[in-house]
C-alpha cells in the first residue's frame, strides 16, 4: 500500500523497511509502525474474531481500548498490536480463529447469537446434569481469546525502577507538558508518562490552527522540545500509568528496547502531588454492527493518515458528534479520501470554519443524523444514516464508517486516586466532583479543546501541584486562574444517543460481544445498576475492561430511565489501566533468601542446600535421607552444625529485665551469672510461640536467642508487649550480625581446647554455662548446651570470623574425626534426646503445659503482667487438649509413621509429628500429639497414614527423652 | 427458557414483621434464607442488604471450593458443601457452573509434605479423596510447572483433591435470591441495618433506615461488617479482625490450567476461570483496615509469586486487580452461635478465607439453627467460647495473628 508522503506529522522512515511474518505471509512495514499499522498497510482489515460470536474485527482506535487487535505475536498471547511498536523478524498470527481470521469456521455462531442472550450460561447446559462436565469443556475451549504453551518462557530483559519525583504528570500532551512545565519553572522535580512513543497527545498530528495560522502539530512540538530541555523534568515515553494509590504512587511500565538496558519495565513513583491530563479518547458510537472492521473511530483514521501515511479507505462515511469529528473528516479529504457524507449528532452548535470547510469541499454536512447500521460482513460496504427523531434515512456506499459520537475523558486514573466523578450534562462528560489532597486534574479530560485554554489548564494544574509539593507560588496560581478564565471553558459535548431502532447488533462492549440488547435483558431480569449489569452480561470485563463501554454502558442505563441509580458514574475502573505483563511486574525477581556467612564451604563439604523459610540451609552432607553417618559420628564422634539462622538479641537499660519478664514466662530475675536460661515464650492463649536461652551478661545487660523462625518478629512482640508501660531498654537484633556454630559430640571438649587458651574444662565450663573467650583472637561468646543431647558448645561469632572459625574447628577436629551435620541429623538427634521443634513438635492451638514444659511458667509472677498468663492458668488443667508423647512401634521391626499421619480410633486422636528410625537406639521413635485419653504411658496407638486404605499400623506411648533419658552426655 | 426475561427476585415493599430477618444479602445470608424458606417452611423472612445483593465478598472471592481443610470438625461441613454444588443446580434450576477440576496444593519443603500428609490422611480418614503426589506427578497434572531447582522454592511434591474446583460465585448468589425470593424471602436491597432490639433477654426487632421491623429471630451475616454490628448493637464484642485480600485476573487465554494450583510458601494460588482469565491471589493485606482499596505492592508481589512456579504465565498480562474484605479470627474458623447475647439472635460470621465454600451448607445448617432453635451438632464446634476457653480450632497449623500486633 502507497503511503502519504512528505506530511510533517509522520512517525515512518520511508525506506527503513521491517520484514516480519503474518500467517504463512511475509510482510513489509517501515520503521515507526506499530505492528498493527504494518498489517493494514499490507491489507490486512481483519484482524481477529470476537469471543462469543466469531464476529470479524479491525482496526477501530489505535489506543488499545478493545481487543480488536489482539494477535499473538512470537508466541506471547493477546499482545495490543496497535500499541506494539513494529520489530524486524517478528511472527505475527491472528487469534480466536478456526481457519483464517477472514474466513472463520466459527464465524457461523455470529447467526445464533439470538440463542446466547445476556447470562444465557446460567440457564443452559445444567439440565440434565450429566451434560455439564461435557458443556464445561465446550465452553473452556470457545472462551479466552490467545493461546500459551505450557512450555512458554518469557524471553527479554525486565527490570524495576523506583523513581521519587515532587511531581508526577500523567500524559504528555500539551496540558501535562504546560503542568510539568510550570513545576518545573519553580524548581521542583517532575516526572511525566506519556504512553504513546512521543508527547504531544491528540494535537500533535493535526494539521489545523487555532486562528493563529501556527499548525498544532507544530505548537506541540515545540511544547514537547521545551519539556526536553528541562533538567527538572523527567520524561517517560510509551509508559503508560497503569496505577495510581493514595499518597501520590503511581506505577506505570515502560517499553524499552534494544537501545536500552531492558525490554521493558516497572516504575514505582513517589511524588508529592500528581497531575492527571490524560486528555479523551473518542466515545463509541453505539449503532447495528458498530464493530465491523471499516468502522473505526475518525482519530484513528485520522492517526492512521497523519502519523503512519495510511488512507483507511477510499470512501468515506462520518458519523460524529464532535468538532474534532468535522476536522478529521476535512483532513483526511484534503489526504485524499473521498467523504459520501458526515453525519453529526448535533443539530447546531459546529464550529462555523468547519461547516465552511465542508461546503467548500462539497462534502454533505447532515445535522441531527446519526449511522444506525453498517453494512457489509469483512469490511464495510455501506453505512446506513438516520436523523436522530428516526423518520429519515439514508443508505450510502463506503469502505470506511469513522464514528463516535463525541469524546470521553480518560477517568481512570481519576477513579484510581479515590476522586469522585459526576456526569456533567452540558460537556457529557463525568468530571471530578472531588479532587483528593494532592491530586489535580487538567486539560480535555474537564472539556476543554482549544490550544490556549489546554495549556492554560495545564499550567494551572502544575502550579497547585507545585503548591501541593510545598512550593510557595500562591500568586502565580491566581495569575493562571485568571488567565483560564479568559479562554473559552468546557466546549458543549453531544448528547448521549442511540441511533434509533436498533440494538440487536449494537455493541456496547466488543471484548464480550455484549449489544445493547443484551443489556435490555438483564435489565428486564433485575439486574438495574450497571455494576450489576457489567457482572451478568460481563461487559466491560474483557481484555480491554471499561475502555469501550466504560462510558457508555452508565449512560445508556441512566437513559432508560428504569435504573434506581439516579446518578451515573463509569464503571469501577482497576488497576492495570493498561494490561501488564505478568514478567514486567516480576521485574528483576531477585532472590531475596539469605544465606549464612558459611555458606559457600558448606557446599563445598558436600552440603545439600534448601531453602528453610527465609533462609537457605544445608538439609544435609551426603546422598542417604536417613543421615545415618553424620547422626552416629555426633554420638560417637564431633559434628559441626552450622545454626547462625538462631535468633540473636541483645536487650539492655535499666527496664531490661522487666521486659524480659513480660515476655518470657519463667521468672528471669533468678538468674545466675555465667549459666544460660533456657524458657519460652508465649502469646495471649497460652500457646507456645518460641524458646530459647537467655544470659545475663552484666548489670541489665542481656543477650538471648530465639528459634529462627521467630528471628524476625521478636523485636516488635517485645515492643507491642510493652508499649504502654514507657519501659527504657534497648533491643538489638543480632541475628545477621552473628554466626553460630554448634560444636556437639563426646569429642566436642577436646577439639575446643585445642583452638582456644580458655579453661574449657568441665568444673571450669559446666552444662548451661556462659563464657565470653577468644578463639585465635576472635570473640567468642560460648554456650554449653545439648540441642542433640551430646556435649556441646554453641559458639557465636561476629558474622565475618565465621569461616575462619568454621576452617579451624574442622582442621583442629581432625583426628576426633569432626563431620559437618545437617539439618535433617539434627532433626533426628534432637527427637531422640526429646527436645521439641516450635511448629514441628507444637502447633497454633498448643499450649505451654500440652508439651510439657509447663514447669517454665513462673506463677509467682503475677505483677509481671506475663504475656498469657491468664491463658496458662486456665488451661492448666483442661481436658481434651492435645498433649505430646513420646512413642515407639508395637512392631519395633517396621519402619517408623511418616510425619504428620494422624492417631485414629473412631475419629482423629491426634497425628505423629517426627518420627525416625533411631540408629543409636536401633528402633524406631517418634513424638506425637494426641488427646489427653491416649497421653498415657503404654496407651496403644493406632496410626492411619495416607494410602493404607485402612491398614493401621500401632505404637505404645513411651516416656521420653529416649536417649541418655537422664542427661549424664550433657554433663560429662 | 430462552426469550423469557422475568426479574430473577421481586422487590417487595418491606413489611413491619417478619418471622426472621437476615443482616446482610451475602451468600451466608441468602443461603440461610433459602434454607429457612425450603426446609423449614419459614418464608415469612427478610434479607436487610444496605448495598445490593453480592457486593461484599460474595462477588469479590476467586470462587474455589475444596473440602481438605486439616480439622476432622471442619472436614464434614466442607464435604457436604462440595456435594450441594450439583444439588442446589438442580433444585435452583440455575447453572452454579461448578466445574470439577480438582486442587493442587504444592509443598516447597519437608515441613509442608509433612503438613500436607495430615491433611491428605485425615481426609482419606473420613472419606474424602485426597493424595500426595510428587513433584514429577504434579508436572503431569499440570505442565506449566517449573519442578527444576530454578525457582526459590522448588516443589517437593504435592496434594491433589479431586473432587475440589470453582464454581461461579454470582451464579450461587442470584440462584440462591431466585431460588428464596421464588419462595415468598423478601430482599431488601439499599436497606442498612441500624439496630437490634431485645425485650426480655430476647431479640424483638431490628431497626433499619427504612423503618423498624418486629421478628423473633436475627441472623447477624454481615461478613465482614459482622463484628463492629454486633458490637454496635449488641455491644457484643467478636475477636475479628478485618483485612483486606487482593486478587486478580489475566487476560483471558484458551484452556491452560486444568486444576486450581496453590502454593502455601508463595502465599499464592491459580486457576483459570471458565471465562479463561487466570484468576491469582491469596494474601491478606498485613494490617486490618476497612477498605477495598489494592496496593501497588500486592500486584506485583503476585506477578513475581506465581511466575516462581508457572513461569510461562510470564506472557501473560493481568487487567484487573480488585480488593474484598476477609474477618479473621484468631484460628481462621469461624463462629457460629446463637442466643447470645439475647435468645433468637444468631451469628454466623468470621469466615474470613473460606466464606465462599461453606456458604450453602452453613445457610443450609444455620437455618436448622434459626427454625429449631436448636444449635445442629455439626455447627457446635464452632461456637464463640471456643475463645474464652483458648481452645482454638487447629485449622491452620502454623501460627498466624491477623491482629494489630502481628
Amino acid at each position: 500500500m502507497n503511503r502519504l508522503k512528505h506530511l510533517p506529522t509522520l512517525r515512518i522512515t520511508p525506506g527503513a523497511a521491517r520484514s516480519f511474518t503474518y500467517g504463512k505471509h511475509t510482510f513489509e512495514g517501515l520503521q515507526g509502525d506499530t505492528v498493527a499499522t504494518a498489517l493494514f498497510a499490507n491489507g490486512v482489515r481483519v484482524f481477529g474474531r470476537s469471543l462469543k460470536y466469531h464476529r470479524p474485527r479491525g482496526l477501530y482506535s489505535l489506543d488499545g481500548e478493545c481487543s480488536n487487535t489482539l494477535m499473538e505475536v512470537d508466541g506471547v498471547p493477546n499482545v495490543r498490536t496497535e500499541t506494539t511498536p513494529l520489530t524486524a523478524g517478528i511472527r505475527v498470527a491472528a487469534q480466536n480463529v478456526m481457519g483464517r481470521p477472514e474466513l472463520d469456521l466459527l464465524g457461523v455462531l455470529d447467526a445464533f447469537s439470538w440463542a446466547m442472550p445476556a447470562g444465557f450460561y446460567y440457564r443452559m447446559f445444567h439440565r440434565p446434569a450429566r451434560v455439564w462436565p461435557l458443556a464445561i469443556q465446550q465452553i473452556r475451549k470457545a472462551a479466552g481469546l490467545g493461546r500459551l504453551s505450557p512450555d512458554f518462557r518469557m524471553p527479554g530483559r525486565f527490570d524495576e525502577i523506583y523513581p521519587a519525583a515532587d511531581v508526577c504528570v500523567l500524559g504528555g500532551g500539551p496540558a501535562g507538558l504546560s503542568a510539568a512545565l510550570a513545576a518545573a519553572e519553580r524548581g521542583l522535580r517532575v516526572i511525566l508518562l506519556e504512553a504513546r512513543p512521543w508527547l504531544g497527545g491528540a494535537f500533535e498530528y493535526r494539521a489545523a490552527d487555532d486562528g493563529d495560522g501556527v499548525a498544532l502539530h507544530r505548537k506541540a512540538r515545540d511544547l514537547a522540545a521545551a519539556v526536553a530541555a528541562r533538567p527538572e523534568i523527567r520524561v517517560f515515553t510509551q509508559a503508560p500509568a497503569i496505577g495510581v494509590y493514595s499518597d501520590g504512587q503511581v506505577t506505570a511500565f515502560q517499553r524499552g528496547g534494544p537501545d536500552q538496558s531492558f525490554d521493558e519495565r516497572y516504575i514505582e513513583i513517589r511524588a508529592a502531588a500528581v497531575v492527571v491530563a490524560t486528555g479523551c479518547g473518542e466515545r463509541p458510537l453505539l449503532f447495528e454492527h458498530n464493530e465491523r472492521p471499516g468502522v473505526m473511530q475518525p482519530a484513528c483514521a485520522q492517526r492512521l493518515a497523519r502519523t503512519w501515511g495510511l488512507l483507511a479507505g477510499t470512501e468515506a462515511v462520518f458519523s460524529v458528534g464532535h468538532d474534532l469529528g468535522l476536522e478529521a473528516a476535512v483532513d483526511l479529504f484534503d489526504l485524499g479520501l473521498k467523504v459520501a457524507a458526515v453525519a453529526d449528532i448535533r443539530e447546531d452548535g459546529q464550529d462555523p470554519t468547519l461547516v465552511k470547510a465542508l461546503a467548500q469541499r462539497n462534502i454533505p454536512l447532515l445535522k441531527g443524523w446519526v449511522a444506525r447500521k453498517a453494512h457489509g460482513g469483512n469490511r464495510v460496504t455501506g453505512a446506513t444514516l438516520t436523523s436522530v427523531n428516526g423518520r429519515f434515512h439514508r443508505r450510502l456506499t463506503c469502505d470506511l464508517l469513522a464514528a463516535a459520537a463525541g469524546l470521553t475523558p480518560a477517568t481512570g486514573p481519576l477513579t484510581l486516586a479515590q476522586s469522585q466523578l459526576a456526569f456533567d450534562p452540558h460537556t457529557g462528560y463525568f468530571l471530578p466532583r472531588t479532587l483528593p489532597k494532592g491530586l489535580q486534574a487538567a486539560g480535555r479530560l474537564l472539556g476543554l479543546e482549544s490550544w490556549a485554554a489546554v495549556t492554560a489548564s495545564g499550567r494551572r494544574a502544575g502550579l497547585q501541584a507545585a503548591a501541593d509539593a510545598g512550593a510557595d507560588c500562591q500568586a502565580a496560581i491566581r495569575e493562571s486562574e485568571a488567565a483560564l478564565r479568559d479562554l473559552p471553558g468546557a466546549v458543549r459535548g453531544s448528547k448521549f444517543v442511540i441511533a434509533p431502532g436498533c440494538g440487536r447488533k449494537a455493541f456496547i462492549c466488543f471484548d464480550e460481544d455484549t449489544t445493547v440488547k443484551n443489556v435490555d435483558q438483564a435489565m428486564a431480569m433485575g439486574f438495574d445498576v450497571p455494576e450489576l449489569i457489567k457482572r451478568f452480561t460481563s461487559a466491560g470485563t474483557g481484555p480491554g475492561q471499561g475502555g469501550i463501554p466504560g462510558h457508555n454502558l452508565p449512560l445508556y442505563v441512566a437513559q432508560t430511565g428504569l435504573s434506581p441509580d439516579a446518578h451515573p458514574r463509569p464503571t469501577t475502573a482497576r488497576p492495570p489501566l493498561v494490561p501488564t505483563l505478568l514478567a514486567t511486574y516480576a521485574g528483576a525477581q531477585h532472590d531475596m533468601s539469605k544465606r549464612t556467612p558459611l555458606h559457600d564451604l558448606q557446599v563445598a563439604c558436600g552440603g545439600r542446600m534448601e531453602r528453610v523459610g527465609v533462609w537457605t540451609r544445608a538439609r544435609r552432607f551426603t546422598d542417604d535421607p536417613r543421615c545415618r553417618t553424620e547422626i552416629l559420628n555426633v554420638r560417637t564422634n564431633v559434628g559441626l552444625l552450622d545454626a547462625s539462622t538462631l535468633g540473636k538479641f541483645l536487650i539492655f537499660g535499666p527496664d531490661a529485665l522487666k521486659a524480659l519478664q513480660r515476655v518470657y514466662v519463667s521468672d528471669m530475675a533468678r538468674m545466675t551469672p555465667g549459666r544460660a536460661k533456657y524458657s519460652a515464650m508465649c502469646n495471649d492463649d497460652g500457646c507456645i510461640t518460641d524458646d530459647g536461652v537467655v544470659v545475663q551478661t552484666a548489670e541489665n545487660d542481656y543477650y538471648f536467642t530465639t528459634s529462627t523462625a521467630r528471628a524476625g518478629v521478636t523485636v516488635e512482640w517485645f515492643r507491642y508487649h510493652t508499649r504502654y508501660d514507657g519501659w527504657c531498654y534497648h533491643l538489638v537484633n543480632l541475628t545477621d550480625a552473628y554466626g553460630v556454630l554448634n560444636l556437639a559430640g563426646p569429642k566436642a571438649r577436646e577439639v575446643l581446647s585445642r583452638v582456644t587458651t580458655a579453661d574449657v574444662s568441665n568444673a571450669a565450663f559446666p552444662y548451661m554455662g556462659y563464657r565470653e573467650m577468644a578463639i585465635h583472637g576472635v570473640p567468642v561468646r560460648a554456650l554449653r548446651l545439648g540441642f542433640v543431647g551430646e556435649l556441646s558448645y554453641e559458639l557465636h561469632v561476629p558474622s565475618s570470623y565465621m569461616p575462619a572459625l568454621w576452617d579451624l574447628l574442622m582442621e583442629a577436629g581432625r583426628l576426633e574425626g569432626i563431620r559437618p551435620f545437617g539439618l535433617e541429623a539434627q532433626n533426628a538427634l534432637r527427637m531422640e534426646k526429646g527436645h521439641l521443634i516450635i511448629g514441628s513438635e507444637s502447633e497454633q492451638r498448643t499450649t505451654l503445659h500440652d508439651v510439657g514444659l509447663g514447669f517454665l511458667w513462673q506463677r509467682e509472677k503475677a505483677d509481671q503482667r506475663l504475656v498469657g498468663a491468664a491463658a496458662l492458668m486456665q488451661t492448666e488443667r483442661q481436658p481434651g487438649r492435645l498433649k505430646l508423647v513420646g512413642f515407639k512401634m508395637a512392631d519395633p521391626s517396621g519402619p517408623p509413621p511418616r510425619d504428620g499421619s494422624p492417631i485414629v480410633d473412631a475419629r482423629i486422636r491426634g497425628y505423629v509429628c517426627t518420627a525416625r528410625y533411631s540408629f543409636t537406639l536401633k528402633e524406631p521413635v517418634g513424638l506425637a500429639l494426641v488427646e489427653d485419653g491416649l497421653a498415657q504411658e503404654g496407651a496403644r496407638l493406632a496410626i492411619y497414614e495416607d494410602g493404607c486404605q485402612g491398614q493401621l499400623t500401632h505404637a505404645v506411648v513411651t516416656p521420653y527423652p529416649f536417649y541418655d533419658p537422664e542427661g549424664r552426655r550433657l554433663r560429662q | 427458557m430462552l426469550g423469557r426475561f422475568k426479574r430473577l427476585w421481586d422487590a417487595k415493599p418491606m413489611k413491619t414483621h417478619y418471622d426472621a430477618v437476615i443482616i446482610g444479602g451475602g451468600l451466608h445470608g441468602l443461603a440461610t434464607a433459602y434454607f429457612l424458606a425450603r426446609n423449614h417452611g419459614l418464608t415469612d423472612v427478610a434479607v436487610i442488604e444496605k448495598r445490593y445483593i453480592g457486593f461484599g465478598a460474595a462477588g469479590r472471592n476467586t470462587a474455589i471450593v475444596r473440602a481438605n481443610q486439616r480439622t476432622q470438625e471442619n472436614l464434614p461441613l466442607y464435604k457436604e458443601a462440595l456435594d450441594l454444588w450439583p444439588v442446589l443446580t438442580r433444585e435452583l434450576d440455575f447453572n452454579l457452573m461448578f466445574y470439577n477440576c480438582g486442587n493442587l496444593n504444592l509443598a516447597h519443603s519437608e515441613a509442608a509434605l509433612k503438613a500436607m500428609r495430615l491433611q491428605v490422611a485425615s481426609a482419606q480418614f473420613q472419606g474424602i479423596d485426597s493424595r500426595l503426589l510428587d513433584a514429577k506427578e504434579c508436572r503431569e497434572l499440570v505442565p506449566a510447572l517449573d519442578i527444576s531447582d530454578r525457582p526459590r522454592y522448588p516443589i517437593f511434591g504435592g496434594m491433589f483433591h479431586p473432587p475440589g474446583g470453582i464454581v461461579r460465585h454470582d451464579a450461587v448468589v442470584w440462584g440462591l435470591a431466585r431460588g428464596a425470593a421464588k419462595r415468598g424471602v423478601h430482599i431488601h436491597q439499599g436497606t442498612s441495618a441500624t439496630g437490634i432490639g431485645v425485650e426480655g433477654g430476647k431479640a424483638a426487632w431490628v431497626d433499619t433506615d427504612r423503618g423498624r421491623i418486629r421478628t423473633p429471630r436475627v441472623l447477624n451475616a454481615a461478613g465482614a461488617y459482622s463484628a463492629g454490628l454486633a458490637n454496635r448493637f449488641l455491644g457484643q464484642r467478636l475477636p475479628i479482625s478485618v483485612l483486606t485480600i487482593q486478587a486478580m485476573v489475566t487476560q483471558p487465554l484458551k484452556p491452560l490450567l486444568h486444576h486450581v494450583v496453590s502454593s502455601g510458601a508463595y502465599h499464592c494460588y491459580a486457576n483459570q476461570t471458565l471465562k479463561g482469565e487466570i484468576a491469582t491471589g491469596a494474601h491478606m493485606d498485613p494490617w486490618p483496615n476497612y477498605t477495598t482499596q489494592t496496593t501497588a505492592h500486592y500486584i506485583k508481589h503476585q506477578a513475581e509469586a506465581v511466575t516462581e512456579f508457572l513461569p510461562c504465565l510470564k506472557g501473560l498480562k493481568f487487567m484487573r486487580t480488585w480488593g474484598g474484605l476477609a474477618d479473621m479470627t484468631p484460628d481462621m474458623a469461624p463462629i457460629m452461635d446463637g442466643h447470645s447475647p439475647a435468645e433468637g439472635y444468631y451469628l454466623d460470621c468470621g469466615w474470613g478465607y473460606f466464606g465462599f465454600k461453606s456458604s450453602t451448607v452453613t445457610g443450609k445448617y444455620m437455618a436448622q439453627y434459626m427454625a429449631t432453635g436448636e444449635c445442629p451438632e455439626i455447627l457446635k464446634p464452632f461456637a464463640l467460647k471456643r475463645f474464652e476457653e483458648h481452645r482454638l480450632m487447629g485449622e491452620t497449623a502454623a501460627l498466624v495473628d491477623y491482629t494489630a500486633n502481628n
